[in-house]
């Protein structure tokens, strides 16, 4: 199951990276965050970790559902280019990404040699932290920037959970609090301009 | 103790929902109140328990909250008169000081955690307020910066989040839960089985701290922030928020230096001497204050984390606190001399008349001098002392020849800077026409007191003090 679901992280990270629309893309982040919070739920009822099922929760139900839905509001709010296209061109991509999976794997080898379990998650969450810059770096909008640096965050959360597993609970909480903030500040920066260009 | 030392930002933060004409005088009043647990937690014996195992204050944590204390009581002193020298809605005043409440909230943790999420935990709310600080000012390239440094900060921020991560899983089998601190992390780092593991964390989370610092290559992103912003937010990214990221490092490459120190030396070594020989020939060709003082803050963090690698604890910190003062007082003297965007470096300082006009063109030049080491400025003696740890470590290893070599290299790019400052300073001074300009009390005062206090760096009880720091 842990398998089958890390699989499908990795999965509908790799489709958003293909993504053209915004409402997709926002879709996908929230696909992307469910498959983590069901991983989150799954670690934690097996290792029996109490923390860890309130991590998964918290997930599904800020990254899987609520920010999505924020940035759906903001993007409609302050009409928000729907058209993303991807400054690497899709038949460009169609290489690079499976090159760059293969890419991480190899480099993350000495790193993974040194954890005794989930060797694989591990390799699988540093090739997602490097899926997800790419998401960051492949568009000029400022939108799938933002959706860039919450995979990142999502990325960071899974290895955090396959390395070490399970990050201290007080930190978890730390995490979610300061990605609460960015949607804040990132929604204040477009109602400012909105302010501006109605004055 | 760790209410007292948040009390102030809450204050503020309170205070800022209120859009008083009077709010801007009494929101500089507040920041005053940190100046009380600052002082007492500098004298607490150490190390010093604020809360539990997760805030524990060191020497090292003491000093650089006083002095960040001290940086923010001076800039929020000058904020006062912003307006006068640049055009700002009341709205957008008060707007500042809520986000620099949560500014000074996260460098609050950062700077006394011991616990290294608490720490990321406080550098991203302090990175992520800083981004709607940038947008206070209201110009197309400010809000094109605040996005700008939105995405380099998230990425640098997810960089030291990473590596953390990674420091944690080598020291979990030995330590649990406890690997997390910085504390327990330095009594054990000799134990841990995957020293291959820590130093990769290691060296992703300096290469993020190092990114956020504007290091090699990222020269450029940092300077473009700080011209677009109001002055005193370039003030407080050198004075307090620089700080908190260098006291990362200062923590983190102490760990690591036990598990293996030549390694860190030579990561630390390339990495700082290839940013000082490129920002050395940017500051060469700035052409505008801002980016001048702000591409040398690159280079004196480089300079900072040299030291620090070689041995020179006491040359590393003495040069820290200096550039912590000399800094902000750079960035809001170049906001008064900028007033209302007219500024030309040529005769800058001249036309300033009255006991605080002469005050202020005094203290500026003096600044000026001290940024480039002119003796007797703290730098001078903090460079002199780093460039003897320097050559007292090759000594140890048998790369004596080496190391002069770098230091021979370091000194001309050194120069080219100080020749480039000199330049300026003497364009300020005796070129250009003579056109009455305007100085306020608050502003002299904040400059007054980054004077006194880069005095009482000199003095021997502060020396003493610094060489203690282990």
């Amino acid at each position: 199951m842990t398998s089958l679901l890390i699989g499908l992280f990795l999965a509908t990270l790799i489709v958003a990276l293909f993504t053209m629309r915004l409402y997709r893309l926002i879709l996908w982040y929230s696909l992307n965050s469910l498959t983590l919070a069901l991983l989150a739920i799954t670690i934690g009822i097996n290792i029996d970790d109490n923390a860890m099922i309130i991590s998964g929760f918290l997930t599904l139900v800020l990254k899987a559902f609520l920010i999505p839905y924020i940035l759906k509001r903001v993007s409609i709010r302050f009409d928000l280019s729907r058209q993303i296209e991807p400054n690497i061109p899709v038949h460009y991509s169609v290489i690079l990404v499976p090159a760059l999976l293969v890419f991480t794997f190899y480099l993350s080898e000495p790193i993974t040699n040194m954890i005794s379990s989930n060797t694989n998650d591990v390799a699988i969450s540093i090739s997602a932290l490097f899926l997800s810059l790419l998401l960051m770096m492949e568009h000029r909008n400022i939108a799938p920037k933002i959706i860039g640096f919450l995979t990142i965050e999502n990325s960071l959360f899974l290895l955090g959970t396959t390395a070490t597993n399970v990050m201290p609970m007080l930190i978890e909480l730390g995490i979610f609090f300061d990605l609460l903030m960015a949607i804040v500040i990132v929604n204040l920066l477009f109602g400012h301009d909105d302010e501006e260009v109605a004055e | 103790m760790i209410y007292l030392l948040l009390l102030p930002a809450f204050i503020m933060l309170v205070l800022s929902f209120w859009n008083l004409e009077k709010s801007k005088f009494v929101l500089p009043a507040t920041s005053l109140l940190i100046l009380y647990p600052s002082i007492k937690l500098f004298f607490l014996p150490k190390p010093y328990k604020i809360w539990g195992e997760y805030l524990v204050a060191d020497d090292l944590s003491a000093y650089i909250m006083l002095v960040s204390s001290i940086v923010a009581i001076s800039v929020t002193l000058a904020v006062s008169t912003l307006g006068l020298h640049v055009k700002i809605s009341n709205n957008a005043y008060v707007k500042f000081y809520r986000f620099f409440a949560l500014f000074w909230i996260g460098l609050t943790l950062s700077i006394v955690a011991n616990n290294m999420g608490i720490y990321w935990i406080g550098l991203e709310t302090a990175t992520l307020s800083t981004v709607y600080m940038i947008k206070t000012n209201s110009t197309v390239m400010a809000r094109k910066e605040a996005w700008n440094y939105m995405i380099v900060g998230a990425i640098a921020i997810s960089l030291i989040l990473f590596g953390i991560i990674l420091i944690y899983a080598s020291a979990k089998p030995i330590l649990g839960e406890r690997a997390i601190d910085f504390s327990a992390l330095l009594l054990n780092a000799k134990q841990i089985k995957s020293p291959f593991l820590f130093e990769i964390g290691f060296a992703i989370t300096t290469l993020g701290m190092f990114i956020k610092m504007g290091f090699f290559p990222m020269n450029l992103w940092l300077a473009n922030i700080e011209r677009a912003s109001f002055y005193p937010v370039a003030a407080l990214f050198s004075g307090i928020l620089e700080s908190a990221v260098m006291i990362g490092f200062f923590k983190f490459s102490r760990i690591a230096s036990v598990v293996n120190s030549a390694h860190v030396f030579i990561f630390v070594f390339i990495y700082t001497i290839l940013t000082i020989f490129i920002v050395s020939f940017l500051i060469y060709r700035a052409k505008d204050f801002m980016r001048l003082f702000s591409l040398s803050g690159v280079e004196h963090m480089a300079l900072i984390a040299l030291f620090w690698a070689s041995g020179g604890v006491f040359a590393a910190l003495l040069h820290f606190g200096a550039h912590a003062f000399l800094k902000p007082a750079l960035f809001l003297s170049t906001g008064i001399l900028e007033s209302r965007g007219k500024y030309r470096i040529a005769g800058a300082l001249r036309g300033y008349s009255g006991i605080k006009g002469k005050a202020f063109y005094f203290l500026t030049g003096i600044f000026l001098l001290a940024i480039v080491s002119a003796p007797p400025s703290p730098m001078f003696f903090s460079e002199l002392y780093g460039f003897a740890s320097m050559v007292e470590l090759a000594k140890t290893n048998k790369h004596l020849l080496l190391m002069i070599s770098a230091i021979i290299l370091l000194l001309i790019l050194l120069s080219i800077i100080f020749y480039k400052f000199i330049e300026i300073y003497q364009s300020m001074k005796y070129e250009g026409i003579e056109k009455k300009k305007v100085v306020y009390g608050n502003e002299v005062l904040a400059l007054i007191i980054f004077a006194v206090s880069l005095i009482a760096l000199l003095t021997p009880w502060s020396f003493e003090f610094l060489r203690g720091i282990s």
